[in-house]
């Protein structure tokens, strides 16, 4: 807090500073405390008053930038608050007159432009600005203020889409809330009458620009709701200027069209221009043009849907009665009466008998029903044991089926020594050698190996061994030598 | 009026809902004409109800007093011809 009045004493220093040098004149006199006198003690107050008349001469009229905190109306009316910037703070207070005139609410965090002078308050020991008038920097007072409202309205549920009444099936007389001199009425009527002949309009002539204008169409938009019969209001103007448009902003027209009795259309100025006013209406329209063709078309609409309903209607009638006259026709050709009359006691007979049938059915289905029933309660009261024995049968499964494995890898095994076994024997056998084109030869028992000729004679049988078969051979003859045999093979490995 | 019938919405509504129950096509004979003469009923009364406003222009005034001003019906026809013209 101290460094608060750090700044105000910076040109008095700069003054003492200059105290040095007594003979030269001073330059501003405001500035410049009286003349100095050795050991002159000042009391506070007398301090304090020369700090008054120094800055409140000095900053009579000044413009400061900042941003607003501690926002507070007291109950007098005037609102005191800090405006502050990134270095320094200075306190500051409004009075209930000059607040009253500002188009936007201050609030905590916004950036303005402050006009006003600076004072000093003795018994405290602080300065403050005492602001004449506050706009928000950058954005218009007029945008702001148009966004506060619509937040205040929008947070009393004034735009909620539940709210938004539809319009009149078929309005009975269609009120205006327009100038007299703008186009906007011209361009109503004109639709009006284009489209529907008959509309009886009603238009209640009010301001809709300037000073009063919002006055004026609140008390226009109150007065026309409550006449007999208007059931749909057309509240608008044609376009012109954001401040032209103004008045459609204003919160005494919003609250107006919320209270209107009967649903209300918005149509202020072109398609771009949006005011509180649409928020706040059952409907917008873009131009008071589409105003009136909302209220014009719904009645084509009507009048279409009307035809098609009634034609519709005459089409399904006479389809069913041209259907019961064909199957009259049919029935009248195809059926005297005698033969009708029997037929129906034929058929009466015949219902008998089903009636009598399906009685049996019933009866036979109970039947069925008793018998399932007895199976089931038996089922149920040995259903105790069935589980247990289940139980021991899924057990005795999954061992088998262990044992099974158990096996079957044994057998596998044993039965790969065995194939290595039988692959090696079989390389051994002297009976490979055939594979090369050998042949052994037997007497015809085939309990011995011929070795020699001279052990067989002419006319003797012997079998022959081939790689592949055997042949049954008769001897014709033989020579003991061994000459013509081919020379021996090396032996086999 | 037909006091059956309660207003121009009404009327349409239960038009509606005669021809759906026409057009289904289950309901007895009898009851469908029933409905057919009631439907007849209902869109002679819309038909009336949309000719029936007539055309008329009236200002309301400060005092809350209607005053016809027919003109100026009148007047936008003149500019649009005008318009029309140039």
């Amino acid at each position: 807090m101290t460094s608060f009045f750090d700044l105000p004493f910076e040109e008095p220093t700069a003054a003492e500073a200059s105290v040095g040098e007594p003979a030269d004149p001073v330059d501003s006199p405001t500035a410049v405390p009286p003349e100095p006198q050795p050991r002159r003690i000042l009391t506070v107050s007398e301090l304090t008053a020369r700090i008054r008349t120094l800055l409140e001469e000095q900053f009579f009229e000044v413009w400061v930038e900042g941003e607003l905190s501690n926002c507070k109306v007291w109950t007098s009316g005037h609102m005191y608050f800090t405006l502050k910037d990134r270095g320094a703070q200075i306190k500051g207070v409004m009075f209930g007159s000059a607040l009253r005139l500002l188009k936007f609410k201050p609030q905590d965090g916004l950036r303005v432009v402050a006009r006003g002078r600076v004072s000093v308050y003795g018994p405290k020991g602080e300065y403050q600005i005492a602001c004449e008038h506050l706009e928000p920097e950058g954005l218009g007072a007029r945008q702001l203020a148009f966004e506060q409202l619509k937040e205040r309205l929008a947070a009393a549920g004034l735009f909620d889409p539940q709210r938004k009444r539809p319009l009149p099936a078929l309005p009975r007389k269609i009120g205006i809330v327009t100038s007299l001199d703008g186009a906007a009425v011209r361009d109503i009527i004109k639709v009006l009458g284009r489209r529907y002949a008959n509309a009886h309009v009603v238009i209640r002539p009010t301001r809709v620009q300037g000073d009063g204008a919002a006055m004026d169409i609140m008390r226009a938009v109150r007065a026309i709701g409550r006449v007999r019969d208007v059931d749909v209001v057309i509240i608008g103007r044609g376009g012109g200027s954001i401040e032209d448009l103004w008045a459609f902003n204003e919160e005494v027209v919003a609250r107006a069209i919320a209270g209107c009795p009967v649903p209300t259309i918005s149509a202020v100025g072109h398609e771009t221009d949006v005011t509180i006013a649409d928020f706040v209406a059952d409907l917008r329209a873009p131009t008071p043009s589409a105003a009136a063709e909302m209220v014009v078309s719904r009645k084509d609409d009507f009048c279409a849907r009307i035809d098609r309903l009634s034609q519709q209607l005459s089409n399904t009638m006479s389809a069913r009665l041209h259907r019961l006259e064909a199957r009259l026709r049919m029935l009248e050709a195809r059926s005297g009466y005698a033969g009708a009359h029997g037929r129906i006691a034929m058929r009466s007979r015949h219902a008998a008998e089903l009636s009598h049938e399906l009685h049996q059915a019933v009866h036979a289905q109970l039947a069925r029903r008793e018998r399932a029933y007895h199976a089931l309660r038996l089922k149920l009261e040995t259903f105790d044991l069935r589980r247990r024995l289940g139980t021991i049968r899924t057990r005795l499964v999954t061992a088998d089926g262990q044992l099974g494995a158990a096996f079957t890898r044994s057998h596998h095994r044993h039965d790969a020594r065995l194939r290595t076994a039988v692959a090696r024997l079989e390389s051994l056998s002297p009976l490979a050698v055939l594979g090369r084109g050998y042949a052994v030869c037997w007497n015809a028992e085939r309990t011995q190996v011929i070795r020699e000729a001279s052990t067989v004679n002419p006319g003797d049988r012997v079998r022959v061994t081939l790689n592949r078969g055997e042949l049954d051979c008769d001897v014709r003859g033989g020579s003991a030598s061994a000459d013509t045999s081919p020379p021996p093979e090396p032996a086999p490995r | 009026m037909d006091p059956t019938i309660k207003d121009f919405e009404a009327a349409l509504t239960e038009l509606d809902t005669i021809v759906k129950k026409l057009e289904d096509g289950d309901i007895p004979l009898e009851q469908s004409l029933q409905l057919f003469e009631r439907g007849v009923q209902l869109s002679r009364f819309c038909h009336a109800r949309l000719e029936e406003a007539e055309k008329r222009i009236e200002i309301l005034n400060e005092r809350g007093q209607l005053q016809d001003a027919s003109s100026l019906l009148n007047e936008s026809a003149n500019i649009q011809s005008s318009k029309g013209k140039s």
